[in-house]
This record gives C-alpha cells, structure tokens and sequence, in this order.
C-alpha cells in the first residue's frame, strides 16, 4: 500500500484539492520519517513542528471553508539553511545559528508559501555552501539515502537527501558551482539550476553573486516545473533578476521531443568518468532517440577558460561577503573551507575584472557556437558513483580540496555560463548508487530542458531508496 | 583578518598566481568594449525568440 509520502508533491498536491489527504496528515506523515530517519539522515538543521502543523491546521480550515491558497495548498516542503525564512534561523551551516539575517524573508520561499506550502524546516548544507561531499562539521554529515557512509552531494545536501528519503515532497537549494546537481545526482532526485536571474537570490545567503543559482529539487520532473513556474521571474528585490516572462512549462512537458537536436560532447564531459557513467548517459541519449530526437556528437568549447574565470570570481566574492567571519571567527569554520575562503583575500582588483570580461565573451562564444547547432547538450553530473564520504574527505586540505574540485568538474562549467540545467537520475550502479544526467538548454529555455528530463523519465523507472 | 602561516601563504598564492596568469593569457585580445555586464546582455540575447 502506497503511504502518503510516497506520493510525488503533484499527487499530494491533487489529493489535497480532492480532500482525499489533509495538509495535517501530510505534514504529521513527514514529521514522522523525519523523526524515524533523521538520526541518520542528519538532512534537517531545524524541524519545525509546531510551526508546520499550525500553518497545516489552518489550511485544512481553508479548505474546508472553499479557499484553496494555490497550487501547493497543503503541501509540505522543506529549504536548504541559508534562506531566511521569517521566525527560523538560518545557520548557512556554520556553528553560528544565525548566520544569516535579512530584512525581508526569501522571495522564493515567500512565493512558494503564498502558493499554500507548508514549511517543515530548514535544510543541512556544507558550511558556507562550499563544498560537494556533504559533510558538516557542525550539523553532522548528511548520509546518502541509497547507501549509508557516502556521499550526499554538496552543498544542497540536506535538500538532496531529504527529498530522495521522503521527509519533504520538495525542497530548494543553491548552485554556485553544482550545489543543487550534485546533491540531486547523488542521492537520485531532479533538480534545477536555472538560467541565471531567472529565479531570485533576494533573502538568500549569497556565497557569489555573479555565480549563486536557485532552484528547486525534487522526485519528478513535474514537481521540478511546478516549483519552478512558482518561484521564477522578476523580483525587484534582486537587481540581476531578469524581466523576461516566465513561459508555462508544466502544461509542455508532455509535448513530443521529435525533431530537437540533442550534443553528445566530444571533448571534456566524458573524460576520466567511470564506464558505468559513461553507458548510463549514452542510454539516456539513446531513449530519447527513440522517441524522435535527433543525437549530434558535438565538440564543445573546452571548458577550461571559463572555469578559471569562475574561480577567480567564486574566490573574490566569497572572501569579500564572508570576511567577517574569516575576520573575527576563523577558528570556527573547517579547515577545508577556511583554506578556501583565504585564498580569496588575495585576488587583485585587476583579475576580478579581467575574468568578468573573459566570462562574457566566452558565454557569447559558447551560446553562438552550440545554440547555433543543437537545442540541449546531454552530459553525466557526477563522475563516478558517489563515493565512500570516509575516502573523499581523509588526507591533507589540499587533497581534499582537488577531490572537491574533481568531483564537481562536470557541473561548474554551467555557472560561469548561467546556463539552464536540469540534473537527473540516470539508473544506478552495479551497487545501487544513483548516478546523474545533465541536460543543459539555451539561456531562459527551462522549457526545453523540461521536456526533455520528462521524456528520458518516462522511458526509464522511477526508483527510490529503501528505508 | 587573522595571519595565515607561512605554507598556506605560499599554497594560496601559488594558486593565484596560477589563475592570474590563466586569467591573463586568456584575456589578453579582448577588446576594449568587452565589459562584464555583457554577461546578463548575452543571456538575454541568447534566449529563445518568443
């Protein structure tokens, strides 16, 4: 028998309008796996359960009196540490419970509870958002739901795992360099990093302005376009935040694929990646084949300059927004994160800019060469399975830090780029470790990619992880 | 800002120096109109036509 938080957020979500589900039976049902699972899990910071079940309570006495709030009216959902979310702290996953304070609470998270969702809590992350393993020293490493001891995918880690073990129906991340992918990868769930300015970053922590991403993660691509429809376009909170439309993309999502043009990379994105990885991916591209697709092997411009440029405008801006606490507290932030943030201190005005520069021309060259030849490029997330956490984060920072940097290689390309992704499961290892597809679309063409991540989900079972 | 030690130092600035010079070798022929904001001005452009 199906338990309610089996339910995809679409399903629940109609159940609810349907009175077949109550927000409070929904909500208590999460609260339950939270409060059975989380002891492992550790993919919550903060439970809020008082809070939760009254905003459930009253929308139930909504309901019953003829109003319905929105689309996600009942619907429990839970956001990565660093959204402020009004009468919750917000951490950022450091050692400071209030991390982070704004004046106004997170326009995403505001748009999604004036759309009836009910807020369950405040997600674990890695400290800062940096890093793409999981781990926290402060709030516990957050456990991959499918294989206890690895690798949850960072930093929108909680996020991930919450979601894939069923204590959320969805939640949202942050992507500076494959925060929502990563995580979304490893621990087998959808999630969305959008064009850049398509979602606002207004009452989030920024860990890089010009690279920070929103998104949502969740178990179906649907419940990914819902999310999105909800929480993107203009906000004059956030000044990068584009005024372009948001098309419907839920209503297209099951239009044919027939005809679209899809890269298979030639160069970079399949280098050094497991075999397994590599067949998961070329069985992706060959589903959508079979459902009209067009697969063109494509060499794409080598990566290597924009992700330079990515990392001199990550490191600057992230030592100059978190200078008060590599100021004042170092001693209470990781080793690995410290290392990280000090280097920034050191990057010259000159080589901000000139990497700024570079970034714009490389996007112009990159959009006008691909865009010009095919609608989306497929590529894997992550490398390889994810990994045992004990192996990755063992050694000297340095070490650590090129791990860091090698696991997340297949994702930071796109920030630098703001290009629109949407991450994927893409089957499971030989030992059932999910493993990830990328579907990367033109700048503001979520659409695409939706429909796309909606067609290889049809063609290939959806799984879940085992309790 | 507390004094890092002389080996991180040394490994940071290593790693700066590494990337200026990335940064610098790629930049070297962009031209004088190419200025960060273009960033948001290609997205834009490179959207699909409605």
């Amino acid at each position: 028998m199906r338990r309610v938080t089996d339910l995809t957020l679409t399903e629940l979500a109609a159940a609810i309008a349907a009175r077949k589900v109550s927000a409070v039976e929904a909500t208590q049902a999460c609260l339950d796996r939270i409060a059975r699972l989380d002891g492992r899990l550790h993919a919550f910071i903060t439970v809020d359960q008082a809070g939760a079940l009254a905003r459930a309570r009253a929308l139930d006495a909504d309901l019953a009196s003829g109003t319905r709030r929105g689309p996600l009216h009942g619907v429990p959902l839970a956001y990565k540490d660093l959204f402020h979310v009004v009468g919750l702290p917000t951490s950022c996953g450091t050692k400071t419970a209030e991390y982070f304070r704004s004046e106004h609470e997170s326009t995403a998270v505001a748009r999604l509870s004036a759309a009836g969702a009910v807020t369950l809590g405040k997600l674990n992350m890695t400290e800062l958002a940096l890093g793409p393993f999981g781990d926290n020293p402060h709030h516990g490493n957050v456990d991959n739901p499918w294989k206890t001891g690895h690798v949850s995918g960072g930093s929108s880690s909680g996020s991930g795992a919450a979601v894939a073990a069923g204590l959320a129906f969805g939640a949202l991340g942050s992507d500076t360099g494959g925060s929502i992918r990563l995580p979304a990868a490893c621990c087998g769930i959808v999630g969305l990093k959008p064009t850049y300015g398509r979602v606002s970053r207004a009452g989030a922590m920024a860990l890089s302005w010009g690279l920070d991403h929103l998104g949502p993660m969740t178990r179906t691509v649907s419940d990914c376009a819902l999310m999105f429809e909800l929480i993107a376009g203009h906000d004059p909170r956030d000044a990068t935040s584009s005024h372009r439309p948001v098309p419907p993309v839920l209503a297209g999502l099951d239009a044919p694929v027939s005809g679209l043009r899809l890269a298979l990379p030639e160069n970079f994105y399949f280098d050094g990646v497991t075999p397994e990885v590599k067949a998961a991916v070329e069985a992706a591209a060959r589903a959508l084949q079979a459902r009209g697709a067009r697969i063109v092997p494509l060499r794409l411009p080598d990566p290597a300059g924009i992700v330079d440029a990515c990392n001199v405008l990550a490191r600057a801006e992230s030592a100059t927004i978190h200078s008060r606490v590599l100021r004042d507290r170092p001693h209470e932030l990781g080793t690995a994160v410290r290392a990280r943030l000090e280097i920034g201190v050191h990057v010259s005005a000159h080589d901000y800019l000139q990497a700024g520069r570079l970034r714009a021309r490389l996007t112009r060259e990159f959009v006008d060469e691909v865009f010009g030849e095919v609608d989306a490029i497929l590529a894997p997330a992550i490398p390889e399975p994810p990994p045992a956490l004990a192996a990755v984060t063992a050694g000297a920072v340095e070490e650590i830090v090129r791990r860091m940097g090698r696991f997340s290689r297949l994702t930071r390309p796109f920030n630098g780029l703001g290009l629109p992704v949407l991450a994927l499961p893409c089957g499971l290892s030989a030992d059932d470790r999910p493993l990830g597809l990328q579907i990367v679309g033109r700048p503001f063409d979520e659409a695409t990619i939706f429909r796309l991540g909606y067609a290889w989900e049809q063609a290939s079972p959806r799984r879940a992880p085992r309790d | 800002m507390s004094e890092p030690g002389p080996s991180k130092v040394t490994a940071a600035q290593a790693e700066i120096a590494a990337l200026a010079g990335a940064i610098e070798r790629a930049a070297a022929d962009l031209a004088l109109t190419e200025e960060p904001s273009n960033f948001e001005a290609v997205l834009e452009r490179g959207a699909p036509r409605d």
